[in-house]
């Protein structure tokens, strides 16, 4: 029984998609979907107009008004034009070619609609290693890989392990065994540990810690047998979105790294976790005591020395000057998320700097830490600036 | 207050002015929320929702027995698929009889049912042991068509979490501008009904699965002659076609943005694929 | 709460690849075939016994006098109330709603009450002050799948059997008559509608069953239940999700269903006749009726 209506007069055709238009060039001011409260009928379909970008983009730039406010970084990058191919859509066929093989973001299309295609799942960008298609999301949560270093907040102790958030799809295994114990690293796991598995890691801890391995269902196990890692203390933590799409941290060459601050701060630590999770904290010096120096100490024993203070849940004192410059810290990297920058040592180095340098010259002085609003934005287009 | 259906017949036009095939305007935005993982805000002439998606994310130890929000689809807990639970929350200044609506609404949970059953079947859930996707709605005004906004809204909001699904799941109402008593011949079919038109005229709901003819939910709740279900059904199967574009351009737009101010970097274009 | 054991990994297999590569249901039916309804009245009027295979409902419909709600004054009050109790199966509560109960409550209410089965005007005893509020409860005994379509058989079966006290109103006065002064009278039935479920099986929902069992009902990726009457008006139509199935597959449903739906009317009309010349020769009436036969012997 197929299915026909007999339409009562003609049918107009709505304005349909031209995505399979590669020249369709879409411009800044036709993509404006926040904008289209001061731009009445962002999507109509009950116009015999089709909506022509060229013809909107000249209504807008002549009203002028509209985009005055926008920050500078879009008026840089506006002026690269990209074709609407560039992304594809959940349901978006990709390739019918049968030499291309799928992976993440991708399945194939069910047989009875004609030959398979290798078809999107997601919305976001088409990467291919070789003859391996992925689709990258727009933005996702995090999808841990082996190596990958994340912060982490403890939610659950079991008998033997820790369950974690690591803003995954799941929560990491952070199994007893993976972990430093006090008293050297050497020293083998006793049933007295697993009693006491509390005194290491509670609920509500942060720590940092590397993805060991991974499992079939994508769940990640984590270790922090370094000691890099281990239980954060000392500092703000903040969650920006993960390397699973969009903008917030990227995987980079270093994730953590001390930074001397300005204004009597001293060295602050930053740890970018890979998940978009960061922790700014002061940094300590692993305490060495006297006795300790002056013996002979050889690298199992400093092990010792340092793990006596790994898992306090104690914070230092921390001077008024150092929170000040965490603060600033704190809000460079979340001007940088609002104004879709990536974060990273770079980026983060760079807005610290000129946050000291726009805070000099603000009315509140050098104490002025407020990086929101349009100081956030005059921030961002001062680095685009730079960096382009 | 009857509606004067005296008119459509002279003119052809319908309360609101609309031809039989026209949809009302729709406007969407994706990412409206910073803090949850996919966010939308979907406006369908007057009816109004907002989507907020968490997840997909693995609930931590259950204190106290949390009751969860509503329909789950494919099972929680420790099963091999994702749950997918949803949640309504209809304000009461939303429709014009201000009126509350308690927890155990059994047409709120209807909806939740549907909603959370309609997206389970085309988001890839397998992906996601033990997980739950959590999707969150408000209704802020309603103006007929509330299950198909609040269909399109979820769907727009998971798409913006990044979960993989099958395809778009686009919605729309289709009506009939005879009454169920009438059986005559000449009766059109209508496209996106408002509330005025579905307190008078029969009416369904209609889901459709991406660009083919597969309908993913279908809901009837008023007295039809058979034969109009036809009819009734062709033309809401266009009109969720035409909705899939709209939202597909509302992605696109946004991940088009999205490069030009460099927070995505490009990919491979589409037509690069065929090159070797 | 207790959750229901799904059917092993190896059951469901064995039963998509039954009736996907053999096309043959686990007890052997045609695809479009019901198992055995059978109906029984009780004693009393308004009481439906269906079973459906092994599933097995009881609708009892019943009458009292109350005072409308105010913003229908002139109209009376229907409710229909389901009950799933752990009888049925451990895992339902009493007290806690599941969504099955919800989701079948909501059915019912949407193809009997909604579609207007009921002539509720005719249930007004003094506009505004007093009416009839007309109640089905209706109880699953055993559950074996396809619940929705026996428990709207057993709502419709008890309706139209259900007999209320007649009554009168002389001089602003109202009388309620007992069995035994004046004969009850049945309730203003306008249509009566059916439910007609589909199961559909298979990646993209290409079989369909009707009359799934409990073991169909927990492996199937769709349903959609039309509800119909006679005349070929659709009440109620609930796909609620699930994997989409093709728009001309669910039209072919729906004339499937409509010729469902006529065999079930038929049927109820001939267990109604039955019923009634059953009650008639032992009847009120037919004692009447003896003493003017009766022959001086």
């Amino acid at each position: 029984m197929p299915i026909t209506i007999l339409p009562p007069k003609a049918f107009r055709e709505p304005p349909r998609n031209l995505h399979h238009d590669s020249d369709d060039v879409m411009s800044d001011a036709s993509s404006d979907s926040e904008d289209s409260d001061s731009q009445p009928g962002g999507v109509s379909l009950d116009s015999g107009e089709t909506i022509h970008p060229r013809k909107r983009r000249s209504a807008a730039t002549t009203s002028g008004s509209t985009f005055t406010k926008r920050p500078k970084t879009a008026n840089i990058t506006s002026s690269i034009s990209v074709p609407r191919s560039a992304i594809v859509t959940p349901g978006e066929r990709i390739t019918t070619d049968p030499q291309w093989m799928r992976g993440h973001g991708t399945y194939l299309s069910s047989a009875t609609l004609g030959e398979q295609a290798i078809t999107s799942s997601l919305a976001g960008i088409v990467t291919r290693t070789n003859k391996l298609l992925s689709v990258r999301p727009l933005r996702a949560r995090y999808t841990p890989e082996v190596g990958d270093l994340v912060v982490g907040r403890i939610v659950e102790v079991q008998a033997k392990r820790w369950r974690v958030d690591v803003g995954s799809t799941q929560l990491a295994a952070l199994p007893l065994s993976a972990i430093n114990l006090p008293g050297g690293i050497l020293r083998k796991r006793t049933e007295t540990d697993e009693l006491q598995i509390r005194t290491f890691f509670a609920e509500g801890d942060l720590v940092v810690a590397e993805v060991q391995q991974l499992f079939q269902d994508g769940g990640a196990v984590l270790h922090t047998r370094s000691l890099k890692y281990g239980k954060l203390r000392n500092g703000v933590f903040m969650a920006v979105s993960g390397t699973g799409g969009g903008s917030g941290v990227v995987r980079s060459r270093r994730q953590v790294w001390t930074l001397e601050s300005a204004n009597n701060g001293g060295p602050i630590d930053v740890i970018l976790g890979v998940n978009g999770y960061v922790w700014i904290s002061k940094h300590v010096d692993p305490v060495i005591p006297e006795e300790a120096k002056n013996q002979q100490t050889g690298i199992t024993n400093l092990e010792e020395v340092v793990s006596a203070t790994m898992y306090s849940s104690q914070n230092d004192r921390i001077e008024p000057e150092t929170m000040r410059e965490i603060a600033r810290i704190r809000g460079v990297v979340t001007a940088l998320v609002e104004n879709g920058l990536r974060v990273d040592e770079d980026m983060v180095t760079k807005g610290y700097n000129e946050a000291v340098e726009m805070a000099l010259v603000s009315e509140g002085g050098p104490e002025d830490v407020y990086l929101g609003g349009e100081r956030g934005e005059q921030l961002a287009a001062a680095l685009t600036g730079r960096l382009a | 207050m009857p509606l004067d259906t005296s008119a459509y017949s002279l003119a052809l036009l319908r309360v609101d002015g609309r031809r039989w095939n026209e949809l009302r305007r729709i406007h969407a935005q994706i990412r409206t929320q910073a803090a949850a993982d996919g966010s939308s805000y979907l406006e369908m002439g007057h009816t109004k929702v907002m989507c907020v998606v968490n997840g997909p994310s693995e609930p931590g130890p259950r204190r106290g027995g949390v009751a969860t929000g509503g329909g789950g689809g494919g099972g929680g807990g420790q099963s091999k698929n994702a749950e997918v639970a949803v949640n309504i929350v209809i304000a009461g200044f939303s429709s014009v009889d201000r009126k509350r609506r308690g927890r155990g609404d059994k047409q709120v949970f209807e909806l939740q049912s549907t909603i959370s059953q309609a997206l389970a079947a085309s988001l890839h859930t397998h992906l996601f042991p033990h997980s739950t996707i959590n999707i969150s709605l408000h209704v802020l005004s309603q103006d007929g068509s509330l299950l198909a906004a609040l269909i399109n809204a979820a769907t727009l909001a998971c798409v913006d979490a990044g979960i993989p699904m099958t395809d778009y799941v686009a919605a729309c109402t289709a009506g009939s501008t005879s009454t169920y008593a009438a059986n005559d011949e000449g009766a059109d079919p209508l496209l996106d009904m408002n509330h005025q038109e579905e307190q008078e005229l029969p009416g369904l709901t209609v889901a459709t699965l991406g660009d083919s003819d597969r309908v993913a939910v279908l809901v009837c709740e008023s007295r039809v002659q058979v034969s109009r279900l036809e009819g009734m059904l062709a033309v809401g199967v266009d009109g969720c076609k035409q909705v899939r574009e709209i939202l597909d351009r509302v992605v696109r737009e946004k991940g088009i943005k999205m490069i030009q101010e460099g927070t995505v970097e490009r990919g491979v274009g589409l037509n690069d694929m065929e090159l070797d | 709460m207790p959750r229901e054991a799904e059917p092993s990994a190896n059951e469901k297999a064995f039963l998509l690849k039954a009736l996907q590569d053999e096309q043959i249901r686990l007890d052997g039916r045609e695809f479009d075939a019901y198992r055995p309804l059978e109906l029984t009245f009780g004693d009393e009027y308004g009481v439906a016994n269906v079973s459906l295979g092994k599933t097995k409902i009881l609708a009892k419909a019943s009458a009292e006098v109350t005072v409308p709600f105010a913003d229908r004054p002139l109209d009376g009050i229907f409710t229909i109330a389901t009950e799933l109790s752990p009888m049925t199966a451990p895992h339902f509560e009493v007290n806690r709603p599941t969504e099955t109960e919800v989701l079948l409550s909501r059915l019912l209410e949407k193809t009997v009450r909604r579609s207007g089965a009921l002539d509720t005007e005719s249930l007004c005893l003094v506009a505004g002050q007093k009416c009839w509020s007309v109640r089905v409860d209706v109880h699953v005994l055993s559950h074996d799948g396809n619940l929705t379509d026996a428990a709207c058989f057993a709502v419709v079966a008890a309706l139209r059997h259900f007999r209320k006290p007649d009554t009168s109103m002389e001089n602003g006065v109202l009388t309620v008559y007992t069995p035994a002064e004046r004969e009850p009278v049945p309730l203003g039935w306008l249509h009566s509608p059916f439910c007609v479920t589909w199961s559909f099986f298979g990646d993209e929902g290409e079989t369909a069953l009707l009359d799934a069992d409990w073991m169909e009902e927990q492996v199937r990726v769709a349903s959609v239940t039309i509800s119909l009457n006679r005349h070929g008006e659709i009440c109620q139509i609930a796909k609620l999700g699930g994997v989409p199935v093709e728009a001309v597959a669910l039209l072919q449903c729906t004339s499937v269903a409509l010729t469902k739906v006529k065999e079930f009317s038929t049927y109820l009309d001939s267990k109604l006749a039955e019923d009634a010349k059953r009650r008639d020769k032992g009847g009120f009436m037919a004692e009447l009726r003896a003493e003017n036969d009766r022959v001086v012997g």
